[in-house]
This record gives structure tokens, C-alpha cells and sequence, in this order.
């Protein structure tokens, strides 16, 4: 187990540094400049120049190189030893200043949104789509448990049939359907949750529609995997031996049939955690999905190498998380 | 079994905990809603409508605009009292003794240099440090500054030198008090010295971008690279609790994408202009929910409503005004304004959507360049072939049947009456007549395309989102039938648009600019040779000489009839744009309920004049329009006779004609006066 762990974490940076070049060398063949605005007066040419050299904007590697230096800390770590942040501390303080102010993870500026460092947008905006994330997957998985193991009962049974078809719907509908289906039901005819801005009824109801798509597809995995499980010989001798068939399903066909959702929930923890774009434009949620769209479409840099990297960690991290409560579920796997 | 409930366990007490540590405020006694979320709240660094807005009530200006007064009248905003040397070429400001930072400093004129120093360096990377170059010696200080900080990056080669770099910042700071006439002559007396007299700069000293900041905070949040000698600045400042400002409001909470709050700043000197305690700015991206949200009460004013059925809601407004027809008139009668005439009439919802003229056009480019892009012949680089194109096609149609949002047709690029004392040019007509079209043709054949034959498949570039594609395939069927030409529509999204149109890799491209000032120059400097906002590439001699005859008048009717005269070149005779329709926004809000916004056509909201009627709070007079004290339509002529404690000046658009005399602003501004 620890070695699994272990190999994992030193697997994490260079799968991180993989993803970043990648990202950052498409986000750079986006067409524009990240310093033009659609509309309105532009700067001038010489302030313009300013800010590309400002932002290491003028060359793809030397953007590169000083994104990973500050962004991993190696930079402040390098200062601090050198002496030269010491340097530039008393520089100013002779000048009556006071020391500049240091991060250590310096992710950068927001290039669209002037008065934002990306570690405060990441900040402001990860945990409410932590929140919402965290509350669909267990929204999904008391949605999808249950009416996967009715189907898995008495399969191609009409309740088995109808709640597969549920299921289906609920896979196939788009979010930004269900979701203002949902605000028209809970917010204009049945006035019960207010609408305009953020409020937690209402990011319970994004949840509620984010966690659709996921509860129909552990419904399925559970139905599945329960009748993979149905017909082994332990579920046959179980039942020679007297258990009760509620214990049968519960006890030994669910915890078989449980693995496949385990390991569909991490991926699923991650993508619903980093947010979704259409549902948190459609419930106006302050989340972190809304950055993947426009960062890319303001060609903001800093912004979408920020979002990309954040939810690469956390997808990677689930992932390991996963394989860990694999084992641990089911010691026999090694 | 248990084991697999101990993750979901988990998980249930990270939300429980997330909920509890996530409660929202209660509401705020004026909730608005924009279109877009602040960018900023720097002066400097700001350039978006809804920005400065916002700006207008965490800072203050030396001066304001009164949005109440139909010439936009200055009424003294930091400084109470201000002179015009009689070679118009010196300001002298005093700053009111009760001009306070929200944490009780006074306001220095050491404030405002330190500000406007901030504001001019090319380190600031603001949209508008040209702004700062009619003060003289400013655009000296910034070619000095962007030399010298060049030849610095070359010498360090990627070398850290942090003492140099403070050394060079040092002699900065020197070269500005050296060079840049903005001096502070005591704590309380600021002089500003112009390159040239410039009737419209206390226009530009009412403009956010030139408010002061408070030094010893943003001092703190700034340093200076060691590699390159460039100031740093850190936004950090502009947050809630540690900002310092002087408006008549204070930031206290900015939490990302989800809501601005501001509350009344106790150390505003006006404290009885302000009626509300706090202001709320929640953020709403769907333009649905943010009407939702007006409907159901939860927000008091929506300042765009951009949704396709905005074109139901006006027809209702306009069907309840028919109703109470003769009531509207004889209020009009006597010379209510339109918002005030709306609060008299028996309360409707249809009373709540409120379309506003803006100081904006909708226009659409021509490339002006010789060649195009692929190094072919540019047809449009000839003028008549431009005229042809911009006389035949129908702007009422696109204004009436296509926009649907109560869109005046545009012959000119300059609104109509938005600027007091400018008469611009007639402007072709709106809907082409056979007329006009007949004339359309004999400049093609003139220009070498009879009935369009010869001429290349046009290019129509817009972008996408916006409603543009509808307009722009109105205007195709128009050229196609009227000029016999074929026109290719090229839809792309706002950044690689934007890109076409700076490497002018475009034909004809749609456009939309917004004045910045109450003055021509505004919309008309952007044609200029060079110009950076020169998306067209248009380089007239004579366009150029008239503006720069223009900045040589000190005559201000001589003056405006010479602008108009520029206007009247680019929207009649060269053409290298074709106005479409001016902007209306359409605002939602109750007035029946809400007294502060104003219907002025320069549409330049004060938002701190907000007052709830019948909250038992505040003035609870709703606030009016003030005619202009010289008639808006005709050329400045001899000064009226002057309402009580208003200024000496003499004439629109601002105090700066009258000479070497003391302008006192009407006191305690709106607060009592109605």
C-alpha cells in the first residue's frame, strides 16, 4: 500500500509538468492577445509592450520557464537563498518602502480580471464547486444505489425496465435542459426557492442537477455488477446455507458489485468538484467551471494553465484516493 | 458494509461544514445588477462602463458631474473651489478642509500628484494614461520614463539589480516633479498646468480614472522589479478591509463572482447626498436571472437588459403610455423629465422597463488600407466605393424590425444632443430612397464597378454572440440588391475579431464605441492618422488638420462648428465608417420606488444619489432634471441669467470658458437643493 502511494506521489509531478506543457502550448495557439479587449478603447502601443514584457507574454519559453519558477515555489525558495529577495527588501526599504510582497505558489495575475490573482480566483471558487460537487456525488449515489439494486432484484422486470429508462433520460438529457426544468418547477410555478443570486436552495438544486447524470450511470454500474455477482457460486452457497435474501443482496451482492462504482466515483468526484460550466451559469453558482470556458475564450493565460492544473491535481489525487479504498475495501486485491 | 459508508460519511460532514461556513448577507437597501462583473475597482487600470461606475462611489474626483443638469454642469466633488488662469492655461484647485479618507486623513493635493503620477507611467498599463498627456509636460515624462526604463532592461540583461532599479525609480520620481506641471502648493491648493488651453478638461478631471489613491497604502503594494527598473503593482490594495479610499461609499466585502457590497464611507463629506447604507452588487451571469431577479424583488435596478424578448417588454411600456396619453403630454408640458413623468402616472410594471439612450453608436468599419491582408487591391481604400456602400443599406429597418430595442437610426457617429452646444453634421439619410441608391450606383460606376461587375466577393466580418448576424444579414440583402455586389458574412469569436481587425485583415467589419467625455473629440480622435483605436486604417490630411485646428481654438462655438465639420467627413464624404443606430440600454427599475438615475443622454449614472422612496430615509424627494443654463441646441452665445448659488462660468459644456474667476459649486450638491 505504501509503496503504491508512494510511487504515485513522484508520478504526480511529471504527469503535472506533461499536462502543462500541453495546455500551455494550445492555450498560446489560441488566435488574439490576451491583453486585447473585444471592445472599447485599447491601450496604447507602448503600454501594451510594457505588459507583454511585464508577463513574459513575447516568448512562448520564457513565459514557460517563469511560470513553472514561481509557480512551484522554486523561485521564492531561490531567492530567499541567494540573498537576493533580501537584496530587493532592503532596496526598498532605503527607498522608505516596505518590502515587496512574496508568494510562494504564485500562480499569477488574471489577465481579464485586473484586482484577482488566479490563487484567489482558485481560492474564492474551489470550494463552493467542491461543495456542490461533494453534494451531487451523494445526492448520485442515493439516487443510483437504490434503483440499481431494485433492477438487479428481478431483472428485465417492468420496475427494472422503467427504472432503466429513468436512468437513461437522465444520462442522455443534457444539464442546462434539466436544470431550467427544474428552476421553472421549484422557482416559477412552486415559488420555493428564490432565484437571481447565490443562495444555498438553489445551489442544492444545481446539485440536484448535476448529480443526475451520475446517479443514472451507479444505477447502472450497480445493476450490473449485481448481476454479474447473481449467479457465482458464493451467492449459491449463501443462499443453500439459509440467508435471508435480503442479506444475500445487501451483504454479498452489493459489496461485489459495489467495486465498479467505487471506481467510477473518483473521476466522478473530480469532474463534479472542479464544476460545471452549464449548471453554474444556469443556478448562477460562483464556481470554478465557468473559468474553463471564459479564461479560454479571454485567452487568459494565467487563468487557464490555473484551472487546468488544479483540476488535473485533484483528478489524479481522486484517482489514488480510489485505488487506496479499493484495497482497503477488498483486501484481496494487492 | 460500514466500510463503504465511511467515505460518504466523510463527504456529508465536508458539506455540512462547507454550508455553515458559507451564509449569505442579508439584502442590501439598493441591490443592482450589470451585465458584467467588475474588473476593477483601480482607477488607473480601469476602462469599462460598469467599472467606473462603480468607481464613482468608492472615489471622488476633484470635480463631478452633475447628472441631474441637462449640460452636466461641474459641481465640486474633492475640491470646493477652482480657478482658470486668463491664458487658460492654469488650474488652480482647492481641496475642501472636509475631504476625508475613509479612515479620517484629510486629502491632500500631494494626494492627487502622487495619484496622477501613478496614473501617467507607462508601468501602469492602463487603457488611459493618454488621458494624463493634456497636462503639460506628461507625455515628455512618458517617453522619458519608457526610454529610460528600456535602456535599463538592456543594461541588466536578466541580471537582478535592486538597488539600480530603486535608484532608477528614484530618478523618476525627480524627472516628474521636473517635468510635469501638477504641483501640490500646499496641503490644500493643487495647480495643474495644460500643454494647451483645452475647454473640456474639467470633463476629464470628472472622469474616474482621475481620482486620487490613497499613497501610503498603494505604496505598500508596489515594487519595482530588479530585472527590468518597471513599477510592480500588486491589486492586493483594492480588497475589502485594507482599502483606503475617499468616495462616498467603501468597499466592505468582494467576494469573487458572487457579490460587491458597499456601505456609506462615515467620513464623506457629503454625508446629505446619501440616502442608502449599503449597495449590493450581485454577480449575475445569465441575463434571465438577473429580470427573475428584478421580478421577484430581490434586485432594484438592472442597468442592461440584453434578452430577446426585450422587445414584448418595450411594447407594453409603449402601450400603457397610450393609454394615459393625455396625461403624458400635458406632463411633458410642463417639462417634467421622462423618468419623473413616469412617477406621476398611476403605477404599471410596464412603468419599470425604462429605455435609455446612451452615449454610444453601432457603426460599421471599412478597411481603408491600400491592399488587403492577401496583398490584393483594397477596393474600399477609394472613398466613393465606401460612400456607395454606406448610403445603401436601411438603418431604420435594422433599428425597427431587426434590434426591436428602440434604437434610434444613426446618420451621424456623434448621438444627437448629447453634447450641449454641439450641432453635428445632417448625416445621409436612414432609409435609402431611390434617390439615394441612384447616387449609390453612379459612385460604383464612378469607380469603376458598374452594377457591382468586377468587384471582389466582399467580406463582412463580426463577431459572434450579441445579436450581430442578424444585422449583418440584413445589410448583406441590402448591398446585394442595391449594389449588385456579393457579400460573404464571416462570423468569428471577440478575440480573433478583435485580432483581424488591428492587422486590418478585414473589408468591412460591424464596431461600437462609447464617448468616454462630454466632448466630440471623443468619438472623433479615434479617426485621427495613427490613431490606436484606428481599426480602419483611415488617414485623411484634412481630417487630421481640423482636429489639431480644432485643439488651436479657444473659441468654443468656432470650435465645435470645426468638429462638426470633421464629423461631417467621415459620416458624408469619406466615410471610413457607417454609423448604424445609436445604443439605447434598456434599465429595469421601478420609479415609483427609486429616485437617483438619471435620464440624461450622456447617460452617466451617479449611484450614490440612489434614494428608496418611502424607506422614511433620506431626502424622499425624487431627483429631477435641471434645464442646461444655456440651451443645449444652440452654439454657447451670452451667459443666461444664473440660478442662486450656481458657478460664474459662462457657458456649456463645462466652467472652464470663464476666466481667472472663482467657481463656487452649488454646496451640500444635490443634497438639499430639491
Amino acid at each position: 500500500m505504501l509503496t503504491l502511494i508512494l510511487r504515485r506521489l513522484i508520478q504526480l509531478p511529471l504527469i503535472l509538468l506533461a499536462i502543462y506543457t500541453i495546455t500551455l502550448f494550445l492555450a498560446w495557439k489560441v488566435p488574439g492577445s490576451p491583453l486585447d479587449k473585444g471592445e472599447g478603447r485599447q491601450p496604447p502601443p507602448e503600454v501594451r509592450e510594457a505588459m507583454l514584457r511585464q508577463y513574459k507574454l513575447d516568448s512562448f519559453w520564457s513565459f514557460y520557464w517563469s511560470y513553472l519558477d514561481s509557480a512551484t515555489g522554486v523561485k521564492f525558495a531561490r531567492e530567499s537563498l541567494d540573498g537576493s529577495a533580501a537584496a530587493q527588501a532592503e532596496a526598498a526599504q532605503g527607498a522608505g518602502r516596505p518590502a515587496p510582497v512574496r508568494r510562494v505558489f504564485d500562480l499569477g495575475p488574471s489577465l481579464t480580471d485586473g484586482d484577482w490573482r488566479v490563487n484567489e480566483i482558485i481560492g474564492a471558487s474551489l470550494p463552493v464547486s467542491m461543495a456542490l460537487g461533494i453534494a451531487s456525488i451523494i445526492m448520485a449515489l442515493a439516487i443510483g444505489i437504490p434503483i440499481g439494486v431494485i433492477g438487479a432484484i428481478r431483472p428485465n422486470s417492468f420496475l427494472d425496465l422503467s427504472t432503466l429508462m429513468l436512468a437513461l433520460i437522465g444520462i442522455s438529457l443534457p444539464s442546462f435542459v434539466i436544470g431550467t426544468a427544474l428552476l421553472m418547477v421549484f422557482a416559477v410555478a412552486i415559488p420555493i426557492v428564490p432565484v437571481g443570486f447565490y443562495n444555498p436552495r438553489l445551489a442544492l438544486l444545481g446539485a440536484f442537477t448535476l448529480s443526475l447524470p451520475i446517479g443514472a450511470y451507479i444505477a447502472r454500474l450497480t445493476r450490473l455488477g449485481m448481476i454479474d455477482v447473481m449467479g457465482a457460486d458464493f451467492i449459491r452457497t449463501a443462499r443453500a446455507k439459509g440467508v435471508s435474501e435480503r442479506r444475500v443482496m445487501l451483504r454479498h451482492a452489493l459489496k461485489n458489485a459495489a467495486l465498479p462504482v467505487v471506481s467510477y466515483i473518483g473521476p466522478a468526484t473530480a469532474a463534479a468538484m472542479t464544476g460545471s460550466f452549464v449548471v453554474e451559469r444556469v443556478f448562477n453558482i460562483a464556481g470554478m467551471g465557468q473559468h474553463f470556458v471564459s479564461a479560454v475564450a479571454n485567452k487568459d493565460l494565467f487563468l487557464i494553465i490555473g484551472v487546468v492544473m488544479t483540476y488535473s491535481t485533484i483528478l489524479i489525487s481522486l484517482n489514488l484516493v480510489v485505488d487506496v479504498l479499493y484495497r482497503w475495501i477488498d483486501p484481496r486485491i494487492a | 458494509m460500514w466500510k463503504l459508508l465511511v467515505p460518504v460519511g466523510v463527504l456529508v460532514a465536508l458539506l455540512i461544514g462547507a454550508v455553515l461556513a458559507d451564509r449569505p448577507f442579508p439584502r442590501a437597501e439598493f441591490v443592482y445588477i450589470e451585465r458584467a462583473d467588475i474588473n476593477t475597482i483601480d482607477p488607473h487600470k480601469m476602462s469599462w462602463s460598469h467599472d467606473l461606475r462603480m468607481a464613482g462611489m468608492i472615489h471622488e474626483c476633484l470635480v463631478r458631474s452633475d447628472v441631474f443638469s441637462e449640460d452636466l454642469r461641474k459641481v465640486g466633488g474633492m475640491a470646493e473651489s477652482w480657478q482658470l488662469s486668463p491664458d487658460e492655461l492654469t488650474w488652480t484647485f482647492k481641496i475642501r478642509a472636509s475631504a476625508k479618507w475613509s479612515n479620517g486623513e484629510p486629502v491632500l493635493a500631494s494626494d492627487f500628484v502622487y495619484s496622477w503620477r501613478r496614473g501617467m507611467l507607462p508601468d501602469a498599463a492602463g487603457d488611459y494614461t493618454a488621458m494624463f498627456q493634456l497636462i503639460k509636460g506628461a507625455k515628455g515624462f512618458y517617453e522619458w520614463r519608457e526610454n529610460a526604463q528600456r535602456d535599463f532592461a538592456t543594461a541588466s540583461g536578466g541580471r537582478s539589480r535592486p538597488v539600480d532599479a530603486e535608484a532608477l525609480w528614484a530618478q523618476t520620481q525627480k524627472k516628474f516633479d521636473e517635468l510635469v506641471q501638477v504641483k501640490a502648493l500646499d496641503d490644500r491648493t493643487l495647480q495643474i498646468g495644460l500643454e494647451r488651453p483645452t475647454p473640456y478638461f474639467l470633463e476629464i478631471l470628472a472622469y474616474e480614472i482621475m481620482a486620487p489613491v490613497y499613497p501610503k497604502l498603494v505604496d505598500q503594494y508596489q515594487s519595482i522589479d530588479p530585472v527590468t527598473g518597471m513599477v510592480r503593482y500588486d491589486s492586493g490594495w483594492t480588497k475589502p478591509g485594507i482599502i483606503v479610499s475617499n468616495g462616498p461609499f467603501q468597499l466592505v466585502s468582494w467576494r469573487y463572482k458572487r457579490e460587491m457590497r458597499l456601505e456609506r464611507n462615515p467620513f464623506y463629506w457629503n454625508q446629505g447626498a446619501i440616502s442608502v447604507d449599503s449597495i449590493a452588487l450581485p454577480s449575475v451571469i445569465d441575463g434571465n436571472a438577473a429580470v427573475l431577479a428584478f421580478q421577484t424583488g430581490a434586485a432594484d435596478w438592472v442597468s442592461d437588459v440584453n434578452m430577446p424578448f426585450k422587445g414584448e417588454l418595450l411594447e407594453r411600456r409603449e402601450a400603457y403610455l397610450d393609454k394615459h396619453a393625455p396625461l403624458v403630454r400635458s406632463l411633458k408640458a410642463e417639462g417634467l423629465d421622462r423618468v419623473e413623468i413616469d412617477r406621476r402616472l398611476p403605477f404599471d410594471e410596464a412603468l419599470c422597463v425604462q429605455p435609455m439612450p446612451t452615449f454610444g453608436t453601432y457603426f460599421l468599419n471599412f478597411n481603408c488600407s491600400d491592399r488587403l491582408s492577401d496583398g490584393r487591391v483594397n477596393p474600399f481604400a477609394d472613398a466613393r466605393v465606401r460612400r456607395a456602400f454606406a448610403i445603401s443599406f436601411d438603418k431604420e429597418n435594422i433599428a425597427r424590425n431587426v434590434r426591436r430595442g428602440g434604437e434610434p437610426a444613426a446618420p451621424t457617429l456623434i448621438p444627437p444632443r448629447s453634447i450641449p452646444g454641439y450641432t453635428g453634421p445632417a448625416g445621409p439619410s436612414s432609409a435609402p430612397d431611390p434617390g439615394a441608391i441612384a447616387t449609390a450606383r453612379r459612385l460604383m460606376a464612378e469607380a469603376g464597378y458598374p452594377d457591382g461587375k468586377g468587384f471582389i466577393s466582399v467580406e463582412f466580418l463580426f463577431n459572434k454572440e450579441g445579436g450581430h448576424d442578424v444585422i449583418a444579414q440584413a445589410i448583406k440583402r441590402d448591398w446585394e440588391q442595391n449594389l449588385g455586389v456579393s457579400v460573404r458574412l464571416d462570423q468569428r469569436d471577440l478575440k480573433t475579431f478583435r485580432n483581424e481587425l488591428k492587422t486590418a485583415n478585414y473589408m468591412i467589419s460591424r464596431a461600437g464605441w462609447f464617448g468616454d467625455y462630454t466632448d466630440p473629440l471623443t468619438f472623433l480622435d479615434l479617426h485621427r492618422t495613427g490613431d490606436g483605436n484606428n481599426d480602419r486604417k483611415y488617414s485623411s490630411p484634412r481630417f487630421d488638420a481640423l482636429l489639431d485646428q480644432a485643439a488651436n481654438e479657444r473659441d468654443p462655438t468656432k470650435r465645435f462648428a470645426i468638429l462638426s465639420e470633421a464629423e461631417r467627413l467621415i459620416v458624408e464624404e469619406d466615410c471610413p465608417i457607417a454609423p448604424v443606430f445609436h445604443y439605447v440600454q434598456i434599465y429595469l427599475f421601478n420609479p415609483h420606488k427609486l429616485s437617483g438615475i438619471t435620464p440624461h443622454v450622456r447617460q452617466k449614472q451617479q449611484l450614490y444619489l440612489i434614494d428608496i422612496l418611502g424607506d422614511k430615509k433620506g431626502r424622499e424627494v425624487p431627483l429631477q432634471m435641471k434645464p442646461a443654463l444655456v440651451p443645449s441646441e444652440t452654439p454657447p452665445a451670452l451667459p443666461p441669467p444664473m440660478p442662486a448659488p450656481a458657478t460664474t462660468n459662462r457657458s456649456a459644456p463645462t466652467a472652464s470658458h470663464s476666466r481667472s474667476r472663482r467657481h463656487r459649486p452649488a454646496r451640500a450638491t444635490r443634497g438639499r437643493a430639491c
